[in-house]
């Protein structure tokens, strides 16, 4: 038996395949001891089976490196460079904003120390680092206390002779070392430094937590009991992470390259965004998960793309993170009214606490919740299986005092019914920004895309979003809360690898056939063997089999000059592919121009056995038999009697009219008049546009 | 019809995100470091009057420049569908030459233009005596190539006569193209995803809200201004010099704030110099608009109704507004933040606990060029070194930061050293170059060059004489730096400099820091004074 487990900050879901269908459970979270209740969740869904795999994603990495707690890392670079962590890229990040912060660098100045040495950027050593300079250097790290170290010299990228030389002589300290041509070789030095101290930052917490993790469920008499051993441990569980590539890693790997998971939980959904879209037969889709504070959109024209280029808590993560865009608009953002009468909407949030209006605990100020709550579109006595009550007096009350507070500000709204659209609105634009900038700006037609839509409050905005950008249609899956955690369970074993490698690319070369075509393509293929060669070793070294390996080459490519690079498949049509993208994203294309490859990259990919989803018949039930109640409800600014469907009662073959809405334990789904709504096979919503 | 609150943000947003587009674009498909690296580059939106509607967060220096390129391509060129123009001369809607803007008319529906787009970056080398154009000079001609408002394209075709022309004045005209096919692409991508607004919220409504964001942006910095003390705010501060006269240049200001209106004075600014450090007017609106729209509390996309409150004068053919033949390259780098110090020491008068000491002051310009040895190719190059903020009164500055008029990125040595024939020795903070205070400014930058070839090259930069100052008692930042350095000599460079440099020659650049702000010893309410021996704040 496998579980998936996704840790949020107020929620922790776990979902077993169990049979036909997944069940789920959702516990509190403990964010002082996340272990103790992952495994009361693991065992109460276990129910005393043995389980083989616990596959987690997790906040850990992510929440260390936000509050900046981490240990005390040494930092040891080219002389000379030191204070490259602290300038970074030496601007600041807003520009008209005179108490502009940057984030305190994560390693001090006490903590650096430069080492004499120098390679050039064709790889020639210029200055070896001698014995006395490293024994200097042993013993100042060793007198400055650090926990860790992060290791990272100007080129290692070309030639990692003296990183090497380096941190074998600093592994005999006894620290953990990491060392920026391991982790990431790759140009940029700032971006490959910051990538390395944070790796150095979060490795220590990480490793404890996983390691109390792994004793906590080798503890539980039902768990771990089996036979085989996990690389001579005494539990036989086999513990998982989720990488923020959309990949797991063994447990071991995610302690010592903690920096690979700062992504972990919202991975999850893509990759079951992606799964949901194979099933379905469809290639082009876009992830969408709304949640409390934010929504992350990932556009999938088939595999999901990862990228180099995140920044988390402001500094650079240049390891392979899917390619998630995240706008602070969620159900919690608050709204106000702007010096000049324009509406804004987050992306402050009233968080968990004190949370929306309604909720009662607290909160004050208007929010996405208490607009659709007002409009109709929540129902109050249906929120979380009803468990819950939500308190529609003390939002209209709020929304009431907020219009007197600001009537003198140019307000147009009359009541707090129109206040409430306007902030649907609002919110809706800062969405549909998000979504624009990951197809339209990238050069993709929304039109083309199918939205799946997950999440919290996803299902109550989708449907206007996708009428706005004339998306094709909207799937919301079951359990759209736990869709995360389904994500998690299923994701394949993933090792990335990648090498910069600066290779100008020959003219003669673009014609196929040549001489230089068939000696770079030559080239190409012995460095990525190397590759391939190193990523296998890593593999076996982690323990997973590798016998079903599957390897993915690609390649970053730019015209001669430019800085930001394309990635596109290594196939012999890679050079016509790369025009060919240039042409989409920026709209030209200058086959002319001389090339250059500046990194070549691989994926090893080991397959995860998936969860078949058994199709069930479509009926022909009318879907009157889950209807809850008719009531008044907003859309287009006027009210329309609405039914409220129960998902637990929708078959497959069902089709629903707008105006309705769908109610289920995780979430809400709202039909806006116009739209219409088929129960697939799979138990999933389809929704369309009624045809005209 | 009415202002709709809701519609209102959504237009805003939606004009904001076409600005922000084109910026993307442009500096991913682009070639000059400039762009790519730096970020020097601008995006905007404007309406069929030429006001500008929304620029992208790009480059402040630009803010007040770009509308004065559009207003000059509407008086000089017909421009219809298809049609681009192209344009450079401060003179005409420029900034200094190796900024080249683009604008295009967006035409809805064939009844004249209902927006105008433009994008302007700085191009690494437009010809002229120095390698990247941002030589020591006296006149403009010496500067590089002049370019008044001409046809880049008509009806979608590149003018190919106006192209070679260009192409064969730049000493990288490779690269010339390559960043022109980028700034045409970004244009053509604001042309159509404006005529998609357009149509799909119809042209009444687009026009109607386009003059509401104007009337919405000037109630924003209306009721910033009426939130200041009424009063007369007056300061000064100097420049080094101009390069060729050792004379301090003065710059001074008066401000004068009543009810919801603000009136900035330069009168009594030196006149335009010898040297290139002359601002255009649009330099000098620029920097006035950059200080206004950092003492607004909302965030907001630059809009011309943000400065509909605030009037400025600039005497002509004083250095704050320089006529022809004046040379300009610095002024866009050098007298820009000068500007800029002045009005914030002037403003530390009317809120003092709001006004951060002065920050380094200078973009320490460093341009360099020669032939690449391992290409026979000519090569130019330039760049910028940040240094310390100044101290705010309630934080430490930063340290090795670029403020105020530039936001501009380094470019990574492993990038640098792979394309050139240079070495970066050093990078490193200017540790103790800040000044002291209750709260401290942020340092400054050490940055070495090492040169493996022969270079010409020209250093831009100030504050190498009257220090950053501090306020409320904090201590002035440390003065900057210049040396080259060959063998065991050591020769001292000037705040501005042209030089030669045999190969394993290393330029070596210290950065000023920012000043202090407050005394060190802790009490409540620090009084405000200027702690600067050549500054004075004028009561």
């Amino acid at each position: 038996m496998r579980i998936g487990v996704d840790t949020g900050g107020t929620f922790t879901d776990c979902i077993v395949a169990d049979g036909s269908g997944f069940r789920v459970l959702k516990v509190f979270s403990s964010p002082d001891d996340p272990a103790r209740h992952i495994v009361r969740g693991l065992r109460e869904l276990a129910r005393s089976r043995y389980i083989e795999d616990v596959i987690h994603g997790t906040t850990v990495a992510t929440n260390n490196l936000l509050e900046r707690r981490g240990v005390r890392v040494a930092l040891v670079t080219t002389q000379g460079f030191e204070d490259l962590i602290e300038i970074g890229r030496q601007n600041r990040p807003q520009l008209y904003n005179l108490n502009v912060q940057r984030p305190a660098p994560m390693i001090a100045r006490e903590l650096r120390f430069g080492v004499r040495e120098r390679t050039a950027a064709d790889g020639t050593i210029l200055l070896r680092p001698g014995k006395r300079e490293i024994e200097r250097l042993r013993q100042q790290v060793r007198s400055s206390n650090a926990d860790a170290v992060a290791l990272c010299f100007l080129f290692s990228f070309v030639n990692p002779e003296n990183e090497r030389l380096v941190a074998a002589a600093l592994r005999r300290l006894g620290l953990p070392v990491s060392v920026s041509h391991e982790i990431l070789p790759e140009f940029r030095e700032y971006e490959r430094l910051s990538t390395v101290a944070i790796n150095s930052f979060l490795a220590p917490a990480m490793g404890r937590y996983l390691t109390r993790l792994e004793q906590q469920v080798a503890a539980q008499p039902t768990l771990g009991v089996g036979r085989g051993g996990y690389k001579g441990r005494t539990c036989a569980t086999r513990l998982f992470i989720m990488q923020s590539s959309g990949g797991i890693t063994t447990a071991d790997r995610a302690a010592s390259e903690p920096v690979r998971t700062i992504l972990s939980g919202p991975a999850g959904g893509v990759v079951a965004a992606r799964w949901l879209a194979d099933t379905l037969g469809i290639r082009r889709a876009i992830s969408f998960d709304m949640g409390g504070t934010s929504t992350d959109v990932c556009l999938l024209d088939g595999p999901a793309r990862t990228t180099n280029e995140t920044t988390l808590a402001g500094v650079p993560v240049a390891v392979p993170v899917l390619d998630i865009h995240s706008v602070g608009a969620g159900g919690g953002s608050l709204a106000r009214l702007d010096a000049g009468g324009a509406l804004r909407v987050g992306p402050e949030s009233a968080g968990a606490v004190p949370g929306p209006i309604c909720y009662g605990k607290g909160g004050d100020q208007p929010t996405v919740t208490d607009a659709n709550l007002l409009l109709g579109r929540l129902d109050p006595d249906h929120f979380l299986g009803g468990a819950f009550q939500l308190s529609r007096g003390a939002a209209i009350q709020a929304f009431e005092r907020f219009l007197r507070e600001y009537s003198r500000k140019h307000a147009s709204y009359k009541d707090p019914m129109q206040l409430a659209q306007g902030i649907v609105a609002v919110s809706n634009a800062t969405m549909e920004k998000a979504l624009r900038v990951i197809s339209v700006e990238r050069g993709y037609d929304p039109r083309d895309f199918a939205l799946i839509c997950f999440g919290g409050g996803g299902g109550l905005h989708a449907a206007e979003l996708a009428a706005s950008l004339v998306l094709a249609q909207v799937v919301v899956p079951p359990n759209p809360g736990a869709f995360s955690a389904l994500g998690i369970l299923i994701s394949d074993s993933v090792r990335d690898v990648s090498q910069s490698v600066l290779l100008a690319v020959p003219p003669q070369a673009a014609n196929n056939g040549s001489r230089e075509a068939k000696r770079l393509a030559a080239d190409l293929n012995r460095r990525f063997q190397q590759l391939e060669h190193a990523g296998i070793t890593e593999l076996r070294k982690d323990g997973i089999p590798n016998k079903r390996v599957n390897i993915e080459r690609a390649i970053d490519l730019r015209y001669s000059g430019q800085s930001y690079e394309l990635r596109v498949p290594f196939t012999p049509e890679f050079l016509p592919q790369f025009h060919k993208e240039h042409e989409r994203a920026y709209g030209y294309s200058a086959p002319q121009r001389p090339m250059e490859i500046v990194s070549i990259r691989v994926r090893l990919t080991v397959p995860t056995p998936k969860p078949p989803l058994q199709p069930e018949p479509l009926g022909r039930a009318v879907a009157t038999a889950a209807i809850i109640c008719e009531k008044p409800v907003w859309f287009n600014g006027s009210t329309h009697t609405t039914r409220f469907y129960d998902r637990a009662r929708l078959r497959p073959g069902m089709n629903l009219n707008g105006p309705a809405i769908v109610v289920e334990y995780s979430s809400t789904t709202a039909l806006p008049p116009g739209f219409r709504c088929r129960v697939d096979e799979f138990q999933n919503l389809v929704i369309t546009r009624h045809a005209r | 019809m009415r202002v709709d609150a809701t519609e209102l943000e959504i237009f805003k947003n939606m004009f904001h995100s076409v600005a922000e587009e084109m910026g993307a674009s442009l500096r991913r498909s682009s070639f000059s470091p400039n762009i790519k690296e730096r970020r020097d580059y601008s995006c905007a939106v404007f309406d069929g009057e030429g006001r500008v509607v929304a620029m992208g967060d790009h480059m402040p220096v630009h803010l007040g420049s770009m509308p004065i390129s559009v207003a000059s391509v509407m008086s000089a060129l017909e421009l219809g569908e298809g049609d681009i123009a192209m344009l450079n001369d401060p003179y005409a809607g420029g900034t200094h030459l190796p900024d080249i803007t683009m604008v295009t008319p967006v035409v809805i529906h064939g009844t004249g233009a209902m927006f105008y787009v433009a994008n302007r970056a700085h191009h690494s080398d437009v010809g002229g005596a120095q390698p990247a154009s941002m030589g020591l000079t006296e006149e403009i001609y010496q500067e590089g190539l002049r370019i008044p408002p001409i046809y880049l394209t008509r009806g979608g075709v590149i003018q190919r006569d106006a192209m070679t022309l260009l192409l064969a004045n730049a000493r990288t005209p490779r690269e010339r193209e390559g960043d022109l096919t980028a700034q045409i692409a970004a244009c053509r991508l604001g042309e159509r995803r404006l005529t998609e607004i357009a149509e799909k919220y119809g042209e009444t409504k687009t026009r109607f809200y386009l003059d509401a964001l104007q009337a919405y942006s000037a109630r924003l910095m209306q009721a910033e201004i009426a939130a200041m003390p009424d009063g007369v705010y007056r300061a000064e501060d100097f420049l080094d010099n101009d390069g060729f006269d050792d004379r301090p240049i003065r710059i001074a200001v008066e401000i004068r704030i009543s009810r919801d209106r603000a009136r900035v004075d330069f009168t009594g600014s030196a006149p335009s110099c010898r040297g290139n450090v002359n601002a255009v007017l649009a330099i000098t609106q620029s920097a006035v608009f950059y200080v206004f729209r950092c003492l607004l509390q909302e965030d907001v996309p630059a809009c011309a109704g943000l400065m509909q409150p605030i009037e400025v004068i600039a005497p002509e053919g004083s250095i704050v507004n320089a006529r022809p033949p004046a040379a300009v390259a610095g002024g866009n780098v050098e007298t820009s933040q000068r500007i800029v110090d002045v009005l914030l020491l002037a403003l530390a008068r009317a809120l003092p606990h709001r006004i951060p000491a002065a920050s380094c002051g200078t973009m320490n310009n460093i341009s360099f060029g020669g032939v690449d040895p391992r290409t026979g190719a000519p090569f130019a190059y330039y760049e910028t070194v940040a240094g310390g903020m100044g101290a705010r009164p309630s934080a430490d500055g930063l340290s090795g930061v670029h403020t105020h008029m530039t936001n501009s990125l380094n470019t990574p040595v492993e990038a640098l050293e792979s394309a050139l024939p240079v070495r970066v020795r050093r990078y490193s903070l200017r540790h103790g170059s800040h000044g002291a205070g209750k709260y401290k400014g942020g340092d400054g930058i050490v940055r070495e060059l090492e040169f493996l070839t022969p270079v010409r090259g020209t250093i831009l930069s100030d504050r190498r004489r009257f220090p950053p100052y501090g306020l409320a008692g904090g201590k002035p930042g440390k003065l900057g730096k210049n040396e080259l350095l060959f063998g065991k000599r050591t020769i001292a460079l000037s705040s501005k400099a042209n030089f030669t440099a045999p190969a394993g020659a290393v330029l070596r650049i210290e950065t000023p820091g920012g000043g202090g702000w407050g005394k060190d010893v802790r009490r409540r309410v620090a009084k405000l004074s200027v702690t600067s021996p050549h500054i004075r704040q004028l009561h």
